[in-house]
């Protein structure tokens, strides 16, 4: 009530005492202590707690249900279910890749879209939508709705629906407050809101030490692709679980329809595969480039590469598998483990589990079991997830920032819902055994030092590994295997027998050389101790020597052209103008073996939007290799940037401008800030109006100035009643700032206020407001 | 039975300037009725001047509808008191080339229109003159109108346009009025009035 007031006072003051009593007749008159009392009434039920600031109705109405069906002449059958959420105005839908994009276990060609309407309620079908940008590795899909559900285009700059925004995951700590919302089940089900705290964090290659957040409070398997919060009503993450393929004896399939036509619903059909219960949330800052490039419709793409080898990324011919398991306490800058462990002492924080992999696609589920003395403990496992680590290398499961209980752990991999390997570990054990660790590679310089950037090596006849020696006894069997792509290299491998003799501690370098050359490609070391693995690390060797580091990419430049071919032949351009509908980047390249894995990342106004890593395609060496950037209409105005990779090391960069150098501010993207919305009602009868139009007028204009020249671009944002008189501003007003108010209605008198101020306090602001006929 | 008559008054007649201020009595309470009903049309029908040098336009267009320039249309009103379908009147301007024909226009909005308005349905065409020697085809058709938040329930209205094609200098002019059904013969004269007064 006081707020309300408060509301009103600029307003107030500007009157002498006897428009007071007028004003007051009026706001009787037009009810605005029925305003008032709803105040007191307005209660929002919730099934948590909620803090203020977290506008959980406009949360729960920007999560969406999406079900991915398949056509068939008669009714669509529902191949996939999940959750997902809105995180822009005109219809962009963040989302899992799994059950959204069509693949073997989603064979779906429409996504319908199900909106929240009412509480309480299980969602309503409403639109169609498609996938805009995926990373199936990730888990990761933002979807775009484009039509109605009876197939009828939707004019997305005219939607405005509600939709939340993405908070700095990595800003996340452990036991911080989550709110978990999704759909529980098949689409029957109301929308559900669950509470907990994040007790963990899942390490991974892909993401770094928060690749994903594990929560206490474990949510059923639909709720996958929905929507983490923190308390201030940020994603901070997406709940996900891959479920394991239908025909899989593991699944959680649920069978929904009649889909093989025999008049039946029974086992013969096609079921919806469910994953199980979910305590695992991918962050949000792996959605942000994606986002950003569905946002802005920029799509990067690499024109010479052919369809195989784009299916060598995705695909694979045996059968999956994980071997090698072994422990690290760390992992270097390069991801490499920092040494190979069998306990841990009490109290420790870190533990990685190394293994290989072979096989795998991005369909591929994957997941990790940990047992603590024999007790399945769910913080340091992984839930089931789509693998996102390309066929074969070196991958790590890590935890961080949360003390080890002592105790046996026993952890078990997984593939598709089938046990893999298993790996023991000690922890509150301390054992002072020999060690070799921190290996970096180089090469060396006359003094012995091992020079360069540490994992990337020029392409030559030797290649150095310096590493770090503990406990360490003379005489004790040691040994030093070189390995290229997996295979062990001949004569690499130290004599059979050789022992130790260079003392208790230090600093050893060892050497491979070829004198026809090592070949370009991906190389291993490994170091044992009396037949243990003490110490492996990966490098790549690439790229011809300039002094100690390698020159890969050169001569990296812009061009614009009609068609990729005629962008090799045209000049370098670093300015392109304003509505420019395609770039493209060239480089050169040397000795690149095939199969090395490369990145490429490209960033706008210093925002990444697009980052892969995928194995080299291209011949070994080479000019103009050429990238296409394309606009969906055309490209925005900004600074672009691409970068060039290979083991997390930049080795290339090239920037361009298109217009004026920025990205446009888009002011609809704000998701702080009050909702407004209310009844306008029949002042005598009560009865709701519909067809009246409420504006809000921006703070740079009266209602006087509005009502002379009904000009669109004095308004804020605008809505019309709907039939039973109900009105929703989409547009969220911002605090402090004063709005002037406009209603009009066909037969009624207008209403017009201004110096409208809203306190944060009251959101949303409900409120009736009745008119006269006149 | 007798009758008896008490005070009869004998008929009087009217002065001739008892007559004349009768007469004038009348004809001003007619005059009065008549700026009255002046002043009403002049209310309703009042008009608002745009011009758009760029798109070489000129428009009276009703007072108190809401003027909107910056869509991928060089002109848009509303009535936005409307108590159901805003009722619009809308310009917009196509490049063609020298082969494109009114028809050609008109078939592609309404493909464009069958893809995104429900109930979508046109009516034959007619070639029709504006002002006095300006030729142009005409299309006439229906739709329904929902409304676009999917969280106001509104009853699905039921829409009656009309759009005016007329091609001159390698551009289309396209000219449209969409109003309710319900109320389009009554709207219209405000389309009426706006194309009299419309310069291209």
């Amino acid at each position: 009530m006081m707020n309300f007031f408060r509301i009103l006072k600029p307003f107030w003051q500007t009157l002498n005492s006897k428009r007071r009593v007028v004003a007051l007749f009026t706001l009787m008159l037009v009810g605005i202590f029925p305003v008032a009392s709803s105040y007191a009434q307005e209660s929002v039920p919730t099934p948590v707690d909620i803090e203020s600031s977290f506008d959980l109705e406009r949360v729960k109405r920007a999560t969406v249900f999406i079900m991915q069906a398949r056509a068939t002449t008669n009714a669509p059958i529902i191949t996939c279910i999940s959750s997902g959420t809105l995180v822009s105005r005109d219809g962009l839908i963040l989302t899992n890749a799994h059950s959204t994009v069509p693949g073997e276990n989603c064979p779906g060609d429409t996504l319908i879209i199900a909106l929240n309407l009412r509480d309480n309620e299980p969602p309503v079908p409403l639109y169609r939508a498609e996938v805009v940008q995926a990373n199936p590795g990730l888990d990761l899909a933002l979807l775009r709705i484009t039509r109605q559900n009876d197939g009828r285009l939707v004019d997305t700059a005219s939607l405005s629906l509600p939709f939340v925004e993405l908070a700095d995951s990595d800003a996340v700590r452990l036991d911080s407050t989550v709110t978990l919302i999704g759909y529980p089940g098949l689409g029957n089900d109301p929308i559900s809101v669950v509470r907990g705290t994040i007790n963990g964090f899942i390490a991974e290659p892909s993401g770094g030490t928060k690749s994903w957040f594990k929560t206490s409070t474990p949510v059923p398997g639909a709720f996958s692709g929905g929507g983490a919060y923190n308390q201030d009503g940020q994603l901070i993450g997406i709940p996900t679980t891959a479920p394991i393929a239908a025909n899989s004896p593991e699944a959680n399939c649920l069978i929904l329809q009649d889909t093989n036509g025999d008049g039946q619903s029974n086992s013969a059909d096609a079921c919806v595969a469910v994953g199980g219960l979910i305590n695992s949330l991918r962050p949000t800052n792996f959605v942000r480039p994606l986002l950003r490039a569905a946002s802005l419709g920029i799509q990067v793409s690499i024109p010479t590469m052919t369809a195989a080898a784009g299916q060598m990324q995705t695909s694979a011919s045996g059968t999956p598998r994980f071997r090698r398991m072994f422990f690290a306490p760390a992992v270097n800058e390069a991801g490499m483990p920092t040494t190979t462990i069998r306990s841990l002492p009490a109290g420790s924080t870190g533990l990685y589990l190394f293994f290989d992999y072979e096989n795998m696609t991005p369909e591929t589920v994957y997941e990790l079991r940990v047992t603590i003395d024999g007790v399945l403990n769910p913080i340091y496992g992984l839930s089931p997830v789509r693998w996102s680590g390309g066929r074969s290398g070196s991958w790590y499961v890590g935890t961080t920032e949360q003390p080890l209980p002592n105790g046996v752990y026993d952890f078990t991999l997984f593939i598709n819902g089938v046990a893999s390997e298993s790996q023991r570990l000690l922890v509150g054990q301390s054992v002072s055994a020999p060690t070799f660790t921190d290996i970096i590679f180089g090469l060396e310089d006359l003094q012995g030092n091992v020079l360069g950037n540490g994992f990337v090596l020029p392409v030559g006849t030797t290649a150095s590994a310096r590493f770090i020696f503990r406990n360490m006894e003379n005489d004790t069997p040691w040994a030093a295997i070189w390995y290229r792509e997996g295979n062990e290299i001949i004569g690499s491998r130290t004599p059979d027998g050789t022992v130790w003799q260079d003392g208790e501690q230090g600093i050893k370098t060892i050497r491979i050389q070829s004198p026809t050359g090592l070949l370009p490609g991906n190389y291993r070391l490994d170091l044992y101790i009396d037949g243990r693995l003490a110490a492996t690390s990966n490098f790549t060797l690439a790229g011809a020597q300039q002094g100690s580091f390698a020159r890969i990419f050169d001569n990296t430049h812009f061009a614009t052209a009609d068609t990729p071919d005629e962008a090799v032949n045209a000049p370098p351009v670093t300015s392109f103008p304003t509505a420019t509908e395609a770039i493209y980047a060239l480089f050169d390249w040397e000795q690149i073996g095939t199969g090395t894995l490369w990145t490429m990342q490209w960033y706008i106004d210093e925002d990444l939007f697009y980052e892969q890593t995928i194995p080299w395609f291209a011949p070994q060496s080479g000019e103009d290799f050429v990238v296409q950037v394309m606009g969906r209409d055309t490209l925005p105005d900004g600074t672009y940037r691409m970068e060039l990779r290979l083991n997390n090391l930049l080795f290339a960069s090239q920037s361009a401008r298109i217009g004026i150098g920025l990205l446009p501010i888009d002011r609809f993207a704000v998701t702080e800030g009050i909702q407004m919305r209310g009844t306008i009602l029949d002042a005598v009868t009560n009865q709701g109006i519909p067809g009246a139009t409420v504006f809000i007028i921006t703070e740079d204009f009266s209602a006087a100035d509005f009502t002379r020249d009904w000009q669109q671009d004095q308004i804020f944002d605008l809505s019309v009643t709907d039939s039973s008189g109900f009105f929703q501003i989409d547009r969220l007003l911002q605090p402090g700032i004063q709005y002037s108010i406009v209603i009009v209605a066909q037969g009624y008198l207008p209403i017009t206020a201004d110096a409208v101020e809203f306190v944060p306090d009251d959101n949303p602001v409900d409120i009736p407001i009745y008119l006269t006929r006149g | 039975m007798a009758v008896i008559e008490v005070g009869r008054e004998e008929a009087r007649e009217l002065s001739l300037r008892q007559r004349w201020s009768h007469y004038l009595v009348i004809g001003y309470v007619l005059v009065m009725f008549l700026i009255a009903l002046n002043m009403r049309d002049s209310t309703l029908y009042a008009t608002v001047p745009y011009q758009d040098v760029r798109a070489g336009v000129r428009v009276l267009y009703p007072q108190n509808w809401l003027l909107d320039t910056s869509g991928d249309y060089i002109f848009r009103v509303r009535d936005m008191t409307s108590p159901d379908f805003k009722t619009t009147i809308l310009i917009q301007i196509q490049p063609i080339s020298p082969v494109t024909t009114a028809r050609n226009l008109l078939d592609n909005l309404s493909l464009s229109r069958s893809q995104s308005l429900s109930g979508y349905r046109q009516f034959p065409r007619q070639e029709v003159t504006l002002g006095e020697d300006i030729a142009a085809t005409s299309m006439a058709y229906t739709f329904t109108f929902s409304e676009v938040d999917p969280f106001l329930q509104s009853v699905p209205i039921p829409v009656q346009g009309l759009d005016i094609v007329v091609i001159q200098r390698e551009q289309a002019v396209i000219i449209t009025f969409q109003a309710s059904a319900e109320r389009y013969d009554e709207l219209f004269p405000y389309f009426e009035t706006f194309l009299a007064d419309l310069e291209f």
